[in-house]
């Protein structure tokens, strides 16, 4: 393009900028909507798990019927856990999610069975739907194994048999992942989180800038210009992408103070994200954002209005927010593909930088070389329908 | 001055079987010289539109020449352009800009610099009587208001060529004297070539010094107004205008103005 085309271009997107900045209210909702999301999602997931984390620092075991049952009183105590009676109406609250411990069942016969030999039956009552009280239920049940254990041993013993030869294997469980990598479990939803962030951040600009010029027919106008139609599609396109990169700015950033609201000191322990791993994702996700910009300008430059356009535009906010679903169903984890698909590429990398793994400069360069493409395609698209567009 | 030789141009409706041709202009000539208000008279549906987008560059002709002083559109849009003022049949304007943005937008895109454009912005304002609009937003905006400030976009360049299609359309009366003085002026004082398309008769006998009448996307008559009817020897203009442009009896009018 010549020093002409590029002072139109600058022209138009100082306008178009200035447009969509005029555009309180939609970038309000944006802004509130995509930036906000982030943190308020981890500070969720952080209050969970910091009520899991609480519950089993306290070490409390919900009895019913406990004085049906010493012998396990006293092992549940020498194991440093406190008894607690339950509630009478227990079933009730666990399933109102009154109650957030599960409750354990003695029979009022249990020591008598449990003399003679038979074997009493305890019921741990939960309720599936309430997940705090079924989070519990496999440190009951272990402590229930534990008391098994114990007493088949004592009987063993008695009968001169060592417990020893019972247990022909010893299990012993050993988690490799490091920390970073249990903390990328819990955040596995942030990239798709950043990335719909921008998609509705440009969203807007992107119909209002070609449909929307369209509809309002300032489109014929325009190109009554001397300005060339690719010119005009060039300033158009940055503005949108800066915009969709300036909400990309604001939520990475808005991670970082996001961070501190975690209530959970092993979550925040894991969930690491630092500026350097902001960056990386900067690198990611701006690229994309051009071509995201690209993209719905291309669809919606088809449309004769900024209803029929956000309906077109459907198909790629539904294609973007399944992408995540592709590494969910496919079983053979990342392939190297991945990183071919816009969008799906910028999600996988931005997972492997919080599990803690570094980016290689390929890695990026894949993306980045997707989303230049497609901004290009997008873009003269959009320059050759221009006049087109305008006239229908 | 601009120079119109034999444009045709045709539309293609659906696909495939359904696929419908329509001659929407089939050999418009006539030449528009400076200094003058030369009228475009046409039923609906002559083609009307679709010339003046083919002059303003923004539809490619299928046969026929245009050329704006002396420069070929077909060859040289842009630097066409540029010695253009283009109202066109949409007029849309940005709503979130104030009219005084609207229009210096345009002046950047054709290059005005920046205290050049602002002092324009204030000549047109007197001229179009636009000058409380400037500072308000355009939403709103009642037609004429719209129309003023479309125009004041259209001549921000001070263009020696000016185009307009339909210009009146949803005017009322003041707002249409106004124009009607307004391009007097431009006229006399500036030495303009103005091109004005419009299907009422009343228009173009009041200020048109020459009438290019348009029918089924052909030039069917030029001249004054007065040559026109002493052509038809009819002293009606509106009688006149029928007997040219359908050969006295209404017939049936293209459907498309595509």
């Amino acid at each position: 393009m010549s020093t002409a085309a590029w002072a139109h271009a600058w022209a138009v997107f100082c306008k178009e900028l200035l447009d969509a900045l005029r555009d309180r209210r939609t970038l309000l909702m944006v802004l509130l909507s995509s930036v906000a999301m982030g943190p308020v999602v981890l500070v969720l997931i952080s209050t969970l798990a910091s009520s899991f984390e609480k519950r089993a620092e306290a070490r409390e075991v919900v009895v019913a019927g406990i004085t049906h049952a010493p012998g396990l009183r006293n092992y549940l105590e020498r194991q440093t856990y406190t008894v607690k009676e339950a509630p009478p109406d227990y079933e009730q609250q666990l399933k109102e999610s009154r109650l957030q411990d599960p409750v354990l069942v003695v029979p009022a016969d249990f020591e008598q069975t449990l003399r003679a030999g038979e074997a009493p039956v305890l019921v741990v009552v939960s309720h599936s739907a309430n997940q705090r009280a079924q989070g519990g239920v496999g440190r009951i049940a272990g402590l229930l194994r534990g008391y098994n254990q114990e007493q088949a041993a004592l009987r063993l013993l008695v009968r001169g048999v060592s417990p020893s030869l019972l247990q022909a294997v010893e299990v012993q469980e050993f988690d490799l992942a490091s920390p970073a990598t249990r903390g990328a479990q819990l955040s596995f939803m942030l990239p798709f989180f950043v990335l719909m962030a921008v998609l509705y951040g440009a969203l807007n600009a992107a119909l209002d800038t070609t449909a929307g010029e369209r509809e309002r027919g300032s489109l014929e106008p325009l190109l009554m210009n001397p300005a060339s139609p690719l010119a005009l599609t060039v300033g158009k396109w940055a503005a949108v992408s800066a915009v969709g990169m300036l909400i990309a700015v604001l939520s990475c950033l808005s991670f970082l103070p996001g961070q501190w609201l975690l209530r959970s000191e092993t979550l925040s322990a894991m969930f690491r994200f630092g500026p350097s791993d902001a960056a990386s994702f900067l690198a990611l996700l701006l690229p994309l954002a051009g071509a995201l910009s690209a993209a719905l300008m291309a669809i919606a430059i088809r449309c004769k209005s900024f209803k029929e356009a956000q309906a077109n535009a459907t198909v790629v906010l539904l294609a973007v927010s399944m992408l995540p679903l592709v590494s969910v169903f496919n079983p053979g984890g990342e392939a190297a593909w991945h990183l071919w698909v816009p969008a799906l590429g910028q999600i996988t990398l931005m997972g492997r930088v919080l599990k803690g793994e570094p980016l290689a400069a390929l890695d990026i360069g894949i993306p980045l070389l997707v989303s230049v493409a497609v901004a290009a395609v997008g873009v003269w698209f959009v320059a050759r329908s221009l006049r087109a567009a305008a006239i229908k | 001055m601009i120079e119109v030789q034999d444009l045709s141009r045709r539309f293609v409706q659906g696909r495939g079987r359904k696929a419908r041709t329509v001659q929407a202009v089939d050999g418009v000539s006539f030449t528009a010289a400076n200094g003058r208000i030369t009228g475009l008279l046409g039923p609906n549906g002559a083609g009307k539109t679709t010339t003046l987008r083919m002059v303003a560059a923004l539809l490619k002709p299928d046969a026929g020449r245009i050329t704006v002083d002396g420069l070929d559109v077909a060859a040289q849009p842009q630097q066409a352009l540029a010695r253009m003022g283009v109202l066109s049949d949409a007029r849309g304007l940005y709503t979130r800009l104030t009219a005084r943005e609207n229009i210096l937008y345009f002046a950047r895109l054709h290059g005005v610099p920046k205290e050049q454009a602002e002092a324009r912005v204030e000549t047109l304002a007197d001229m179009l009587e636009m000058r409380p609009l400037l500072q308000r937003r355009t939403e709103g905006f009642s037609q004429g208001e719209r129309m003023k400030t479309s125009l004041a976009r259209a001549l921000i360049h001070d263009p020696p060529n000016i185009i307009l299609d339909e210009p009146t359309n949803g005017l009322d009366v003041l707002a249409t004297r106004a124009l009607r003085e307004s391009l007097k002026r431009l006229r006399d004082e500036q030495g303009k070539c103005i091109i004005f398309s419009t299907h009422i008769m009343q228009e173009v006998e009041r200020l048109c010094d020459q009438v290019v009448v348009v029918a089924h996307g052909r030039t069917v008559a030029q001249g004054t107004v007065a040559e026109l009817s002493a052509r038809t020897g009819l002293a009606d203009f509106e009688e006149t205008f029928v007997t040219l442009a359908f050969g006295g009896g209404a017939q049936p009018q293209k459907g498309v103005d595509a």
